[in-house]
């Protein structure tokens, strides 16, 4: 016998302990779940002290590492950039045309202007401590205003949403989880659909009408339908479509617009154009009746 | 003093899984230090210790991971308990024993985790053991039984056991 000194007593104490914590999680799944959940506010803020300090140093190492170490093609990335800019310089002076003439119109259709979401900016700390999920870790949490549901960006397109917090850091979703669902359009067509994440990392625009004339390179974006995304923010690109014979839609497979293993700063949006459009909706329609 | 260095341990888990793990992953999986801890402490500190440590391992873990609490808190806690009876009526662990032990109690909790997953059918459930359920449990047993070899190497196990 290995442990000679509390043979029986701390077995049966043990034993006891696990039954009735079984009992307990049967009987009261949600209450349990949801009492570890709120006394796990306060030990998010134990932690962010260790995790921030390693998160430090580790983005400190691979800075370093970027600097020195990975220089490798970056004239050749200089060189590509610099066509980039070129090419963005004269998409910019095109789009700025186009806005010019869609203020002229909207202030002539008296069309609502679109409000900007209110957003705080966090920094990526980790990564999911399972296997089974694709999410990462932001250092801000519930006492920054960030709440289950909420969306994430980047300047480069949709992230994920928030799915739990702690006092001081939050869990976001990926964009390319398969349990997470956002309401997508795609922009020439249109059309719109369920864009899921798939078990490769990569996302999948579903339930698209079967006469959509999509094709591939046509962009995804949020169709701010459903969830705490506004309308328009970058999905991915459709890079194959699916459609099987006898099905009722067809699908496309999507190439994310956001690399999500170099994510290190994002954008969790507060108040969506969504909402703020109700609320603006509504007071509009309190200082102007219907004629 | 156990108390502080099992709250030092349960500490420094988190910002290894989360942060420094992920370098080290293979074809992006990494190993899961939570079920070793657990594991570990059970073997060597008995069945209530492996429990209430693994439930806080398990706890503390899921706050940072979109998956279930319950999950987490039952399979580190068991494996903690489990650990513990299997330490009582196994005179001789060796790091061998302890890491198929491991791969094999990793395997049912992954088989487990992926059966509660809802919108799986049975080639995209077949996908997920073969790419990440089995891969992290071979992991999961390498690294287990690593740490106990280098722990046998630093302190006398065998003692620790039957104190």
């Amino acid at each position: 016998m290995a442990h000679s000194s509390s043979p029986y007593g701390a077995r049966r104490i043990a034993l006891a302990c696990f039954a009735l914590l079984l009992v307990a999680l049967f009987l009261f799944p949600a209450q349990i779940q949801g009492l570890l959940q709120y006394l796990g506010g306060p030990v998010g803020y134990v932690v962010r002290v260790p995790l921030e300090a390693i998160a430090s140093i580790d983005a400190g190492i691979a800075e370093r590492w970027e600097q020195y170490v990975a220089l490798q093609g970056v004239r050749e990335e200089n060189q590509q950039l610099r066509k980039e800019i070129e090419w963005l310089r004269g998409q910019h002076s095109q789009l700025r045309e186009s806005a010019a003439a869609t203020e002229r119109l909207t202030a002539l259709l008296h069309f609502k202007e679109q409000a900007i979401p209110a957003m705080v900016a966090a920094q990526v700390i980790g990564r999911d401590t399972t296997n089974r999920y694709r999410a990462i870790i932001l250092n801000k949490g519930e006492s920054d205003g960030i709440k289950p549901d909420m969306g994430v960006v980047t300047p480069a397109g949709v992230v994920g949403r928030v799915v739990k917090t702690t006092g001081a850091s939050s869990v976001v979703l990926l964009v390319t989880d398969p349990n997470n669902a956002i309401a997508g359009l795609i922009q020439r067509t249109r059309d719109e659909g369920i864009v899921e994440g798939t078990q490769q990392g990569l996302a999948r625009l579903k339930y698209i009408p079967l006469l959509s004339t999509l094709r591939d390179g046509d962009r995804v974006v949020t169709s701010g339908l459903v969830g705490d995304f506004p309308r328009g923010l970058v999905i991915g690109t459709i890079t194959r479509i699916d459609k099987e014979e006898g099905a009722l839609f067809q699908s496309a497979e999507l190439m994310p617009e956001v690399d999500m293993s170099r994510v290190e700063e994002v954008l969790v949006i507060q108040t969506s154009y969504g909402q703020s459009l109700k609320a603006g909706a509504g007071s509009n329609l309190l200082e102007k009746p219907a004629p | 003093m156990k108390f502080l260095s099992y709250m030092i341990l349960v500490l420094l888990l988190v910002p290894l899984q989360t942060t420094l793990l992920p370098h080290l992953s293979v074809w992006g999986i990494k190993p899961d230090m939570g079920l070793v801890a657990a594991a570990i402490v059970g073997l060597l500190a008995g069945e209530l210790e492996g429990l209430l440590v693994g439930l806080a391992i398990g706890w503390v873990l899921s706050l940072f991971s979109a998956g279930e609490l319950w999950l987490s808190l039952l399979m580190n806690g068991g494996v903690g308990l489990l650990a513990g009876f299997l330490g009582r009526h196994v005179s001789q662990v060796t790091a061998i024993s302890l890491g198929l032990g491991l791969i094999l109690v990793s395997l049912a909790s992954g088989l487990f985790a992926a059966m509660t997953f809802k919108s799986l059918n049975t080639s995209q459930l077949w996908w997920m053991v073969e790419s990440v359920v089995f891969p992290q449990a071979c992991f999961d047993g390498v690294v287990g039984a690593a740490l106990y070899w280098l722990l046998s190497l630093r302190f006398d196990l065998r003692r620790l056991r039957t104190e």
